[in-house]
């Protein structure tokens, strides 16, 4: 139990990193991003590539996040001709194109079958340090980014941010340039999704396209939008919520003594009757968003 | 001779057959108040929106502070100089009047404003103050009345520094109380060296703010004069009211 309790504590602050930065491209920036387990997935690819061709974790983090930097900026580049709603549509048929792509050209990704046998990052330490490294340090990250990312949309820039979601005529009649203002978000955000996917591909050991179903993207969403849009702690404790409850699902269908397809069953419920419930009753989340206050 | 800050030559635009504007020069000199007055439908709206870059002309050039803005993109025509406001003035739901007042500034609004500590903003608190808007300070900027838009907006457009303020019917729906308080106001704005050209169909409010007025009608520019200049404009009258009929010429 002790270990599943780590395991399930690690994946949250993964989900939790990913939270995180779809939240200042949605929350902060108005961004409608409905591809972005393809940033996720420039990490864990750079982490599965550099491990195939043996140039060591760091080049497959270098790697994971050079290629989320440019996915991002062309996801932002798209997005100068586009409105808000095209754009997430656009967002969504490059995640499934880099997913397929990822399926088929096996020589770069192993195919369908994925990337095996990747190291774990604290695997020579006996159990349960191991994971519990693992876990001390995704959770180092996620206060690293929750606070790069507090800094950020706390400060004049979140302003402009949020000028940029709510009124883009009204910003750009002021100066403001929106195509640069949209890319420095997307970049950050991209980086951490990377960071994200590369960690996670050194816990599980295995990378494979099924890691990167729009469907994950959705679950981020639906974390969002039960912590909060537009609040980084929101998006931190949608992430460990709804994280916390799909693993418990298997315990209470024995409790129950429910048969096994309950599981797959209640996990979607649980994700669409959540999301649906808070959107019809608490549209702001449970943590909502801060109006006003000082900022640097 | 005052330097020109603001200069159109022959600025064109259609919409499918229907001709807005044809042909329209203009310029506005440093440190005036010039009127853009004109019949619904003369063009007005839709020259504000080709000076300040949001729509494409056909044709024609724009000058602004010796820059020739033709074709460059709003931005880069506000970072120029030439700021604008707008005729429905729409403003956020989920930031407070203050903090689109700290937004409207956008060289202290980079990637490096946010490493910077909060200070407390003179510059902001001054222009609540002058703006009438202390007391709204905190609430959501959507929930504000439309005269207090209006002047929301004026106040966050002054925060980038314009050197051409240009604002489209800031008296509509405004109430007349506020509207006085208006004209005080574009007054010290233009005394701190602010030129402004102003869209307005209230013409005791441009005949008590500006110095020179342009008339346009059905796209042409018809009238460069003095307010009070107007009502002796036989083309002006004609514009507005009509043309005058010859006695008896109705019953034949």
């Amino acid at each position: 139990m002790f270990e599943f309790l780590i395991h399930v504590s690690t994946m949250a602050c993964l989900f939790g990193l990913l939270a995180l930065s779809l939240n200042l491209q949605v929350g902060f920036a108005g961004l409608v991003n409905f591809g972005h387990i393809a940033l996720f997935g420039c990490g864990t690819y750079g982490a599965a590539i550099a491990f195939a061709n043996q140039w060591g974790p760091v080049a497959g983090l270098l790697l994971g996040g050079a290629a989320a930097a440019l996915l991002a900026l062309a996801f932002a580049r798209l997005g100068r001709n586009l409105g808000a709603d095209y754009w997430g549509i656009a967002t969504l048929s490059i995640a499934e194109i880099l997913r397929t792509f990822a399926t088929n050209e096996q020589w770069l990704t192993g195919g369908a079958q994925g990337i095996h046998g990747l190291p774990m990052l604290f695997g020579s330490l006996p159990a349960p340090w191991g994971p519990l490294a693992t876990l001390g340090l995704c959770a180092v990250l996620l206060a690293v980014c929750w606070a790069l990312c507090q800094r950020l949309v706390n400060g004049r820039y979140g302003l402009a941010l949020k000028l940029l979601r709510e009124e883009p005529q009204l910003a750009s009649s002021l100066g403001y340039d929106l195509a640069a203002l949209r890319r420095t978000p997307l970049v950050i955000s991209g980086l951490i999704a990377a960071v994200a996917g590369f960690l996670f591909a050194h816990y599980t050991t295995f990378v494979g396209p099924d890691q990167l179903y729009s469907a994950e993207t959705f679950l981020i969403w639906s974390m969002l939008i039960v912590g909060g849009l537009g609040n980084n702690l929101g998006a931190v404790a949608g992430a460990f919520l709804m994280q916390f409850l799909l693993a418990y699902v298997p315990f209470v269908k024995d409790a129950l003594g429910l048969p096994s397809e309950f599981v797959a069953a209640m996990r979607l419920t649980l994700v669409g009757g959540g999301l649906l419930a808070f959107l019809l009753w608490r549209t702001q989340g449970l943590i909502p968003e801060r109006i006003g206050g000082r900022h640097a | 001779m005052l330097e020109t800050i603001l200069s159109t030559e022959s600025i064109r635009k259609s919409f499918g057959a229907h001709c807005v504007l044809d042909g329209v020069s203009l310029s506005v000199r440093k440190g005036e108040i010039v009127g853009l007055l004109g019949p619904n439908g003369s063009g007005k709206s839709t020259l504000l929106n080709i000076l300040s870059g949001f729509t494409p002309s056909d044709g024609g050039a724009v000058n602004v502070d010796g820059h020739d803005v033709t074709g460059l993109p709003p931005h880069a025509i506000a970072r120029l100089g030439l700021v604008r406001t707008f005729q429905l003035p729409s403003m956020p739901h989920r930031m407070t009047v203050r903090e689109v007042l700290q937004a409207g500034c956008r060289r202290e609004a980079g990637l490096g404003g946010a490493l910077r500590r909060w200070r407390y903003d003179a510059e902001v608190a001054r222009l609540l103050d002058q703006f009438l808007l202390t007391r709204v300070q905190d609430q959501p900027a959507s929930a504000l009345s439309g005269g207090q838009k209006k002047l929301l907006s004026i106040a966050t457009a002054l925060r980038s520094r314009p050197k051409l303020l240009c604002l489209d019917e800031p008296t509509a729906g405004v109430h007349p109380n506020l509207r006085s308080r208006m004209v005080e106001l574009l007054k010290e704005v233009n005394a701190q060296g602010v030129t402004i050209l102003v869209v307005e169909h209230d013409m005791e409010f441009i005949r008590e703010l500006c110095g020179r007025c342009v008339v346009l009608d059905r796209g042409a520019l018809i009238a460069d004069c003095a307010p009070r200049e107007l009502v002796e404009n036989p083309r002006v009258v004609e514009a507005y009211l009509g043309k005058a009929v010859e006695k008896g010429k109705l019953t034949a």
